[in-house]
This record gives structure tokens, sequence and C-alpha cells, in this order.
């Protein structure tokens, strides 16, 4: 049987690569994708401990339908904002963002 | 046999997360995340959470993946492969990004259950179910009111001003 800390260092490591994407990306679209990534590594940790540590009523299990509905929620305002943006601007690179600095 | 299969889709999950977040082709990347999102539904399956790969399967490939893919051809051009996706600080976010994977996985590796792999009965899709109508009731009837606000927000900033 797989011990519980690979399972927290698959997380980790997608967590990471997610934490890189966001700094890294100039796209807002690929710093999007990079969240998705963390709400992931954030979701495998949940349904892992359900699973090794046992809870009486599947909270972990619960937990992850409420991040995944999260998720769904988040990315849709983040989408259209991104459109919005995109009519108004016509570029998606976050170097050009600089109206709060004018 | 089970450890094998273990290992396979980790080390898939690992290889398309790169992917996903160093090709400069976006619309590339948002294949290679829905790669990973079904790798992640594989590791659901793995740990027995059946209901949640499939919720993982609908939600994340069937419908967070069209909506990226939707909004990446609208925004036309910017997907071109000839302009630079990457910031100018790539270098210092690789030191800072390996740098925090190290602490994390040495604070997991020193931990107390770390090498725990005590099997328990898993948790059955009645139990979800039964604790979603009680325990959780309220926090899954809050979920449906945070939908609604997210599709009536959509329509009003994404609506066109005349």
């Amino acid at each position: 049987m797989i011990p519980l800390a690979y399972f927290t260092f698959l997380s980790a490591f997608l967590f990471c690569v997610g934490i890189y994407g966001a700094l890294t990306r100039r796209n807002v679209i690929g710093i999007l994708i990079s969240i998705e990534l963390i709400l992931n590594a954030a979701n495998i940790n949940l349904v892992a401990f359900n699973k090794y540590l046992g809870t009486p009523d599947g909270m972990g299990q619960v937990f992850g339908l409420f991040v995944i509905a999260i998720a769904a929620a988040a990315s849709v305002v983040g989408l259209v904002l991104i459109i919005a943006i995109y009519r108004d601007r016509k570029s998606l690179f976050t170097d050009g963002f600089t109206l709060m600095k004018e | 046999m089970s450890e094998l299969v273990f290992y396979f889709i980790t080390l898939c999950a690992c290889v398309f997360a790169v992917l996903s977040v160093t090709q400069r082709d976006i619309f590339h990347c948002a294949l290679w995340l829905a790669m990973t999102l079904l790798s992640v539904a594989g590791i659901y399956f793995y740990l027995d959470a059946a209901f949640l790969g499939v919720v993982q399967i609908l939600v994340y490939v069937g419908g967070i993946i069209t909506l990226f893919v939707f909004a990446i051809k609208l925004t036309s051009h910017i997907g071109d492969r000839s302009i630079r996706q990457t910031s100018k600080q790539w270098g210092l976010s690789i030191f800072i990004t390996v740098l925090l994977l190290f602490i994390i996985c040495r604070i997991f590796a020193q931990h107390p259950w770390a090498k725990m792999v005590v099997e328990r009965p898993s948790t059955s899709l009645i139990q979800v179910g039964q604790s979603l109508m009680t325990n959780y009731a309220l926090p899954f009837e809050f979920m449906s009111v945070i939908l609604l606000a997210a599709m009536v927000g959509a329509i009003v900033i994404g609506k066109v001003k005349k």
C-alpha cells in the first residue's frame, strides 16, 4: 500500500507547478490555468486524508465537492472578466494592465 | 500491481502539469490541463472516491476546459506562437518554487502520519449523500446561492454595453 506521504508529495508538486505558472505567465488565461492546478492540488489532499485518517461522515469528499463547485464558479467569472478586458484593451498580457498606476 | 498504477498516474499528472504551464501555445496548455485533470480523476478513483472522480471528469474536463477553449478562441490572436508567454523573472520564480517544494516536502516527510498505510473502510456514496443532506446542509445550500451569483455576475459582466 502507498504511504500517505506520497499523496501529499504529489499534491505539493502540483501546487508548486501552479505557483510557478501563476508567477511567470504573461497571459491572463495562463494564470487561470495555473489556479486550476492549485485547486486540484488542494483537492487531492482532502481526498487522501479522508481515505487514510477516516472521518465518520466522509467530510473530505464532501469538501472536495464544494471545492470543485467553487472552482467552476471562479473560472466562469474569471473567463468572463478576461473577455470583458479583451474587448476593452485588445490585449491579454499582464504587462499592459497598468490602469491603477496611471 | 496496485503500486504500479499509482506511480503511473502520478508520473502522468506531474508531466502533464509541467507541460500545461510551460507550453508556448495557450491552446495546447488548455489541452494539457485537461490531461492533468484526467490524471487527478484517476487518483480519486485510486483512493476509492469514485463519485468525486466522476464529478471531476464531468465538471472540469467536460465543462471548465470547454469554457477555456471558448475563451481562447474568442480572444483570437493572443495564442500566437511568436509572442513570448513568460515574464522576465522566470529564473527567480523557479528558485522560489523549488525552495517552496523542498520546504513543504520536508515538513510532510517528518510528520508522524507520513508513513501511515492503515486500511480503513472507504467512504461510501450513501454516506456522502447523507452528510450532504444533514451535517453539511447549510454549506450545500449556500453553494447553490454562490453558483447563482456567479451565473448572474457572468451575464452582467459579459454583456456588451450600448
